[in-house]
């Protein structure tokens, strides 16, 4: 087996818990590209640790196997010799810049090479003009959004010229314009002859890349070998998002105790009032935030009614967050936000569940404050999110998307009165657990209550009742989803891209 | 020396741009800041006459309103403080204590105020701390600012959850008051736990430990400089030789 990156029947396993890598080989040549794809949980941010020795140097869990980098043994050699053969991006953009400035970020790489001051100025100036920073180099990596973030911190790494590049879920917490941006300098790199690794769940964004390879790593974490297979087909979505996952699927929906008691287990007496006709309504008016004197929310009126999932859409800092921190009554703010005429009752689930989460195990952190808890909806709640088994587990050390169902329960058993506002359910999600948290949002909807979403992830808001795409000046575009994602002069005047899968999958 | 400009991401300034300290070698300052710290020792009288020198220095830096600002941050500590002392020793006691903190916290607005984390590291290195410390020093220094935001982030979102909720039920509900305090004080914790963690695998990826390392920046010592610390060394003569 030859190639600048060989791994033979390489595992780990973390310290902590069972999960980490099953065995894996592999070998990838220079100037080649490869996309490792499979469900959360089977290992792709471990095998991109242990591409670039982080495990075993920083993590002290069982390395089994061996992984070679340009000719050096991994687990033999200093961090810093490997850093210089590959570089890491990391998920979350904003987790990994390490200095006040834009350009300092850039140079703090570029001084660990011990390169002369005119060649990193020289490499300085490359890196900055290449990805288009020039203009940003002195503002604080803090100040920028989530794309800008994630191109800089690909360019702090490029300028440091490895020649392999891993990245780790880069695209998860960006919009389809700096997700696209993003790919574009991936697949520049690939041409110009760097191997790229990119670990990540959704394969349409990374199509352009040229010679892509795929690995699946789910056939080895269920027992058998690595697969390389070929991309899913460029004339349609990948048949897992094929249907649009807020709708229910026709043969699998929710079950039927579900679409009437959403928020009710079933019980002798038959479905509360408020569950079978929807007469909520939340009224908005001039609402408007400003968060260090610059406004983000700039005066928004809008109506939504319960019984519909409304999907909200927008650039990364647009204000999407602001916007359900502001509904949930946690955000001050100008203007009214009321529903049927008096303060709304909005459960939220943020982005981060490690922020709502800290009980020693799941039941007493569903139960958690619940003033004579009804045990029948707790045990409903369980089931539905599939946490039964983790019940006596501590919530921090679920995986993201566990915690985040977690999360979700939390505010469903206090049970907010008129629904709950969700942000970026998909985030970090595989296609089985994206499901799981929809079934239920749709499940709350049908019940009467309002839901209300952020997302990046197009396929996800293709199947909302309602979709609002917000710009900086407000909404640009509402209306159902498959009349919203066809107003190519909305999503233009954005700067948004709205990829031809999710078009061609949205159905009137 | 570059001056990048950094703000936050709520728009609150970090570094005071336009002071003229800005220009100063970070040595200076430092040299600076721990003249005024020992300047604490001092008699009140000293201290008073220390602090008009010290505050027309600061309105030079432009730095008063940023002074002013961290005082009145303190101010629940300084009031009860100074009645306390004054109510139980005496009226001098209570103010050469709240002087000495009022001093010291001018003190951390001007080194804080004018000076990034890698100048900071860099001083550090001139004063032979290892760069390992340096660095993470510096950037324990620069996270502290996120402290905040995590705090008020963690409270929102055990807020709405119906987990947190600032109130007052009589002396049954302490205990509940206690766990809400647990509610956020755990998932800060992991929070800070894991933004550290991956701030530590971020700076590995770009070669953190190598031994090769050759910093870009350079310090260098300019006519400012030197008029300072001559400052500081008449200002220390006069007040130790004045009886």
């Amino acid at each position: 087996m030859t190639g600048i990156v060989r791994v033979e029947q390489a595992a780990y396993r973390y310290p902590q818990n069972d999960y980490g890598l099953a065995p894996v080989s592999l070998s990838i040549g220079p100037g080649e590209s490869v996309f490792v794809t499979g469900p959360s949980g089977c290992g792709k941010s471990t095998l991109a640790r242990c591409l670039t020795g982080l495990i075993p140097h920083l993590y002290h869990g069982h390395l089994t196997g061996e992984v070679w980098l340009d000719g050096l043994r991994t687990r033999d050699e200093r961090l810093w010799r490997l850093a210089e053969r590959a570089g890491l991006v990391f998920q979350n953009p904003a987790a990994q810049m390490l200095a006040v400035s834009v350009e300092e970020e850039v140079i703090f790489g570029l001084e660990n090479l011990g390169l002369p001051r005119d060649v990193i100025r020289e490499r300085l100036e490359a890196t900055l003009t290449r990805f288009g920073l020039q203009a940003l180099r002195n503002r604080s990596p803090h100040t920028l959004s989530g794309g800008e973030q994630q191109k800089l911190a690909l360019a702090a790494i490029v300028a440091r010229q490895p020649p392999v590049l891993v990245l780790d879920e880069p695209l998860s917490m960006l919009d389809t314009s700096a997700a696209a941006e993003l790919i574009d300098h991936l697949a520049d790199l690939a041409r110009a002859g760097t191997a790229v690794v990119i670990c990540e769940h959704r394969s349409e964004p990374v199509r352009q890349i040229p010679d892509l390879r795929t690995i699946d790593l789910d056939g080895q974490a269920q027992g058998g070998q690595v697969q390389d297979l070929p991309l899913p087909p460029s004339d349609g979505p990948p048949a897992s998002c094929r249907h649009s996952i807020l709708r229910p699927p026709p043969s699998n929906g929710p079950p039927a105790s579900c679409r009437h008691f959403a928020l009710h287990p079933p019980t002798s007496d038959g479905p509360p009032a408020s569950c079978r006709h929807s007469t909520l309504q939340l009224t908005v008016s001039d609402l408007e935030v400003r968060l260090g004197g610059r406004p983000i929310l700039p005066g928004l009126s809008f109506l939504a009614h319960g019984g519909q999932v409304l999907a909200v859409v927008g650039r990364n800092g647009v204000g999407k967050t602001t916007l359900l921190r502001a509904l949930a009554g946690l955000q001050k703010h100008t203007g009214s936000v009321t529903v049927d005429g008096g303060p709304p009752d909005l459960g939220m689930v943020f982005q981060n569940a490690d922020l709502q989460l800290f009980n020693a195990s799941v039941r007493e952190e569903i139960l958690f404050r619940v003033p004579d808890p009804d045990m029948a909806r707790y045990a409903w709640l369980l089931d539905l999110l599939g946490l039964g088994r983790y019940e006596a587990v501590p919530p921090l050390l679920l995986s993201e998307g566990e915690k985040k169902r977690v999360a979700l329960a939390t505010v469903l058993m206090r049970g907010p009165r008129h629904g709950v506002l969700l942000d970026e359910p998909a985030l970090g999600q595989d296609a089985a657990h994206k499901s799981r948290l929809i079934r239920l949002a749709r499940a709350l909807a049908e019940a009467g209550q309002l839901v209300i979403l952020t997302t990046h992830d197009l396929g996800l808001a293709a199947g909302a009742d309602r979709l609002l795409l917000l710009g900086p000046e407000g909404f640009v575009a509402d209306g159902p989803p498959a009349q919203v994602l066809r107003d190519d002069g909305a999503w233009a005047r954005l700067g948004l891209l709205v990829p031809d899968w999710v078009r061609e999958g949205v159905t009137e | 020396m570059a001056r990048p400009g950094t703000s936050d991401r709520k728009g609150r300034l970090l570094l005071v741009e336009d002071s003229p300290l800005r220009a100063v070698d970070p040595r200076t300052k430092l040299a600076l800041s721990v003249c005024a710290s020992l300047a604490v020792m001092l008699s009140l009288e000293k201290i008073a006459i220390f602090m008009v020198v010290y505050a027309l220095l600061l309105l030079w830096a432009r730095l008063m309103p940023e002074a002013l600002w961290q005082i009145w941050r303190l101010k629940w500590v300084l009031i009860p403080l100074f009645l306390v002392d004054w109510l139980l020793v005496s009226l001098e006691l209570a103010a050469i204590v709240t002087l000495r903190i009022i001093l010291l916290t001018g003190v951390f607005t001007l080194f804080v105020g004018t000076t990034t984390p890698s100048e900071m590291r860099l001083a550090m290195e001139w004063l032979r701390v290892p760069y390992r410390y340096a660095f993470s020093l510096s950037l324990a220094f620069q996270s502290v600012n996120l402290l905040d935001d995590e705090w008020r982030a963690v409270r929102e979102a055990q807020r709405s959850r119906g987990a947190w909720a600032p109130r007052w039920s009589g002396w049954r509900g302490l205990v509940d008051q206690v766990r809400d305090l647990v509610a956020l004080t755990v998932p800060v914790v992991v929070l800070t736990t894991k933004r550290a963690w991956a701030m530590t695998e971020a700076a590995y990826a770009r070669g953190f430990d190598s031994p090769r390392r050759r910093p870009y920046r350079r310090l260098s010592m300019g006519g400012l400089d030197w008029a300072l610390l001559a400052g500081a060394v008449a200002t220390a003569a006069a007040l130790l030789l004045w009886r």
